[in-house]
């Protein structure tokens, strides 16, 4: 369930694009879950009219999902719609996507801005909107060349096919099928129902990224081909040409495509982990790190990047200092900065005998692969953020206890706590009580009936629901800065004579709202 | 009263080289003598090292004096507080207060007063001849019952110098045995040494890592703990915006009292009248 300022926020996004009355309905189904439309008609007491209409916008900008459920006994089902927070927050990270294609595929950006401003669209449709899009005297591009770049978003999987528009999702049959898996004692992790339902409506990945099929107009003489002399081949060549062509009218103009926001946001964690690392670098090892990186290929999930040695040392080359580095280096540098061979190949690794040139020339390294865990990078990073807000906040003192809380995980006494942490005793407690008045931590008190009086004394330890709490102080941070870009926008409207001061307010707030939604990828999203 | 004993703390074995041998014990508090047995293990205050005085002198006190300071006296090293020898003795405060001034005078001075770390309210007495256990003084880190914030800093100071003369990662044994040979008038105990790194890497100046055997470990076993500089402190992006770190984020709300438009930490960070 999202967090009370996620859904302002969320709302509030909706409100600046859509309009009022679409984030009322946006607002209404974050709050209370999936709901079918005659139940967001009664709570809203709007018109039918006005909310079907939201509902379009908001499944056309792929922030609601709608999905078949059975109603009642038998076999009536009925329409349920689940607005999708996550995909709601990327609507304020467009120019991020748009920046990571710029950098990758900078000829398909066009195509891409395209389906973030409409949500999704045919391939026609972006072809039409592409040539209208294209200045007075410019070379309007062909409609292969769109497909090609087009093509090159979808094998990269920045694109994909739209999910089923409806699938069927049963809650109960779910439930049960888990208890069933759980009596075989298999491991599951735990989805919510909004997961559950992101994923029945998914398509497969084959399905989900296959490209629009190009059309060889050389087929079409084949049929005059001398070589198909036998009549069955050739009614099933003529057949095998239908199906192809009628495939690629049917991707072109009937298959709906939008922005794969995963691999964006892959994309961005990528990046993220790689600039959080670079400090903490040793002179030297910085060219290999970014080379890592910048080799990687296709991912195969999304908490590891793997690159093969070939592209590493490849780029690695290219890079300052590169070329003097040797393999053997390199691979030991890769081993301490936590990057794991992923393949068992060791007739393949050959220890390299001086400079990167002279290595080309050897046997081709192949099937060596380099893993890096993402997933320990960004949780250090999430604590990194806490701990550094609590010692903004609370002073190096609260920054320590509060570390030395996280870290043991258990409850522990307040003389213990001043031992570990060699503070003064009153220090101490007055840190505690800090921490506590705002929820960070929790204390409880032990009696022991001992000797010959009662003797009390405290433990502590730190809340569970101290991320959610930071999480949701995130939200609110954003929903704040929102509002003030919104205020000083109203104000440049209104018309001031400190106008170039307002706007350089404005940019600021912009700007800081960009940083401090890298802080939101991090505690939901990465 | 007795002291309230605390459970002893965990053994960590990880922590705690096959090779060398914690000169104290409790690992976790910090000690200024010599090798004794762990408060949990032994049944009450340990035997002091002095005999109690004389029955010559002890006859030429009164019976009440007598008797308060031979209970203060099997008190040993840890004292005893007023309230407890009050209890033991059922004596009047004032009677009790009178006797005490008088053991704790300059013409007898049997007794002494003593500040204790975890009961500052009250007087400690003990035998003015014993030293006091470090759970009354705190041990070194403690002076007259006050952290001796001086002393810690100056430990902090020659393990990070340590650090840095032994190649940039050292184990807690080789900073040890550096200090010492520096220094040896600091007269350090391993375990104080443990506690001092571990409140270092909770602070994250120092961080606290395995040893891989290679690279920058190459010359320490693999596996063993170790000891290196932290790195420039990161993270921050919430701190950099005035609802990071607001007392009053809780009451803030869109359309309130206290929202964006009104609050004064925006127009400071912003620079603006509204």
């Amino acid at each position: 369930m999202v967090s009370q300022h996620g859904i302002l926020l969320a709302v509030s996004i909706i409100s600046d694009h859509f309009g009022p009355l679409v984030s009322k309905v946006c607002g209404c189904l974050l709050r209370h879950g999936a709901l079918p439309l005659q139940e967001i008609v009664r709570r809203l007491e709007l018109s039918p009219g006005q909310v079907k209409n939201s509902l379009l916008v908001l499944i056309q900008h792929n922030c609601v999902q709608a999905f078949n459920s059975p109603r009642g006994s038998g076999d009536k089902t009925a329409t349920h719609y689940l607005a999708n927070f996550d995909n709601i927050l990327h609507r304020q990270r467009f120019s991020k996507f748009l920046s990571v294609i710029r950098a990758d595929i900078p000829e398909s950006e066009a195509l891409l801005e395209g389906l973030l401003q409409n949500g999704r669209l045919t391939f026609d449709q972006l072809v039409e909107r592409t040539i209208s899009k294209v200045p007075e005297g410019s070379i309007t591009p062909s409609r292969e060349e769109i497909r090609m770049n087009f093509n090159k978003l979808v094998f990269a999987h920045y694109v994909e096919r739209c999910p089923k528009p409806e699938p069927f999702f049963d809650p109960l049959v779910d439930e049960q099928s888990t208890s069933t898996r759980k009596r075989a004692k298999t491991v599951e992790i735990a989805l919510s129902i909004d997961k559950k339902v992101v994923n029945t409506a998914s398509l497969s990945d084959a399905e989900r990224f296959s490209e629009i099929p190009y059309i060889m107009e050389d087929a079409s003489n084949a049929n005059d081909s001398t070589h198909s002399s036998i009549a069955g081949t050739k009614r099933k060549h003529n057949a095998l040409e239908v199906d192809a062509e009628l495939n690629s009218t049917i991707a072109e103009n009937e298959v709906l495509w939008r922005a794969n926001f995963e691999k964006f946001i892959f994309c961005l964690k990528k990046k993220f982990c790689a600039d959080r690392k670079k400090p903490k670098l040793k002179v030297g090892t910085h060219p290999i790190w970014e080379a890592f990186f910048e080799a990687s290929l296709i991912e195969r999930d999304n908490n590891s990047v793997t690159s093969p040695i070939n592209g590493i040392l490849e780029r690695v080359g290219q890079k300052e200092g590169g070329t003097l580095m040797t393999l053997d280096h390199i691979t030991r540098v890769l081993e301490e900065l936590n990057c794991n061979p992923s393949s068992e190949d060791p007739d393949s690794f050959i220890l390299a005998l001086g400079k990167l040139e002279a290595r080309a020339s050897k046997k081709e390294l192949s099937g060596f692969e380099l893993e890096s865990d993402l997933s320990r990078i960004v949780e250090a990073s999430q604590n990194e953020e806490i701990e550094s807000l609590v010692k903004k906040k609370y002073g190096h003192a609260a920054f320590t206890i509060f570390r030395l809380l996280v870290r043991d995980g258990c409850p522990m006494e307040t003389d213990k706590i001043i031992d570990t942490t060699i503070l003064d005793k009153q220090i101490v407690y007055g840190t505690l009580y800090k921490l506590l008045k705002d929820d960070y931590i929790e204390t409880e008190r032990i009696l022991s009936g001992t000797g010959t009086g009662n003797l009390q004394f405290f433990v502590w330890r730190v809340k569970n629901t101290f991320r959610e709490q930071f999480i949701d102080n995130l939200y609110h941070a954003a929903l704040n800065l929102r509002q003030m870009v919104n205020y000083i926008a109203d104000l440049l409207l209104e018309g001031s004579k400190d106008d170039t001061k307002l706007r350089n307010r404005k940019n600021i707030l912009i700007l800081a709202l960009t940083r401090h939604d890298d802080s939101l990828m991090l505690f939901n999203g990465f | 009263m007795p002291p309230r004993k605390r459970p002893p703390p965990p053994v960590k074995a990880s922590d705690t080289p096959p090779e060398t041998k914690p000169k104290l014990a409790p690992p976790s508090r910090p000690t200024a003598a010599a090798a004794s047995p762990s408060p949990a293990s032994s049944p009450g205050p340990r035997p002091p090292p002095v005999p109690i005085l004389p029955d010559s002198i002890l006859n030429a006190f009164p019976p009440p004096e007598r008797e308060i300071y031979k209970l203060v006296f099997s008190g040993g090293d840890r004292g005893m507080t007023q309230t407890e020898i009050r209890t033991r003795t059922r004596m009047q405060p004032n009677t009790l207060s009178r006797h005490l001034r008088s053991l704790t005078s300059a013409t007898k001075g049997v007794l002494k007063v003593v500040n204790s770390v975890h009961k500052r309210a009250e007087k400690m007495y003990m035998d003015a001849r014993i030293d006091p256990s470090p759970e009354i003084t705190g041990g070194t880190w403690y002076r007259d019952g006050q952290l001796d914030s001086d002393a810690v800093a100056a430990a902090r100071r020659r393990c990070r110098d340590q650090i840095d003369r032994l190649g940039g990662v050292a184990t807690a044994d080789a900073i040890f045995a550096g200090i010492g040979r520096d220094c040896p008038s600091t007269a350090y105990s391993i375990e104080q040494i443990r506690d001092i790194l571990r409140t270092m890497a909770l602070d994250m100046e120092l961080e606290e890592v395995r040893s891989t055997g290679v690279g920058e470990f190459s010359d320490l076993r693999a596996g063993r703990v170790c000891y290196r500089r932290g790195g420039a402190p990161q993270g921050g992006m919430m701190e950099g915006i005035p609802c990071g770190v607001c007392p009053r984020v809780d009451e803030c709300s869109p359309d309130g009292v206290i929202s964006p438009k009104t609050c004064v930490y925006y127009k400071k960070w912003l620079q603006m009248d509204f």
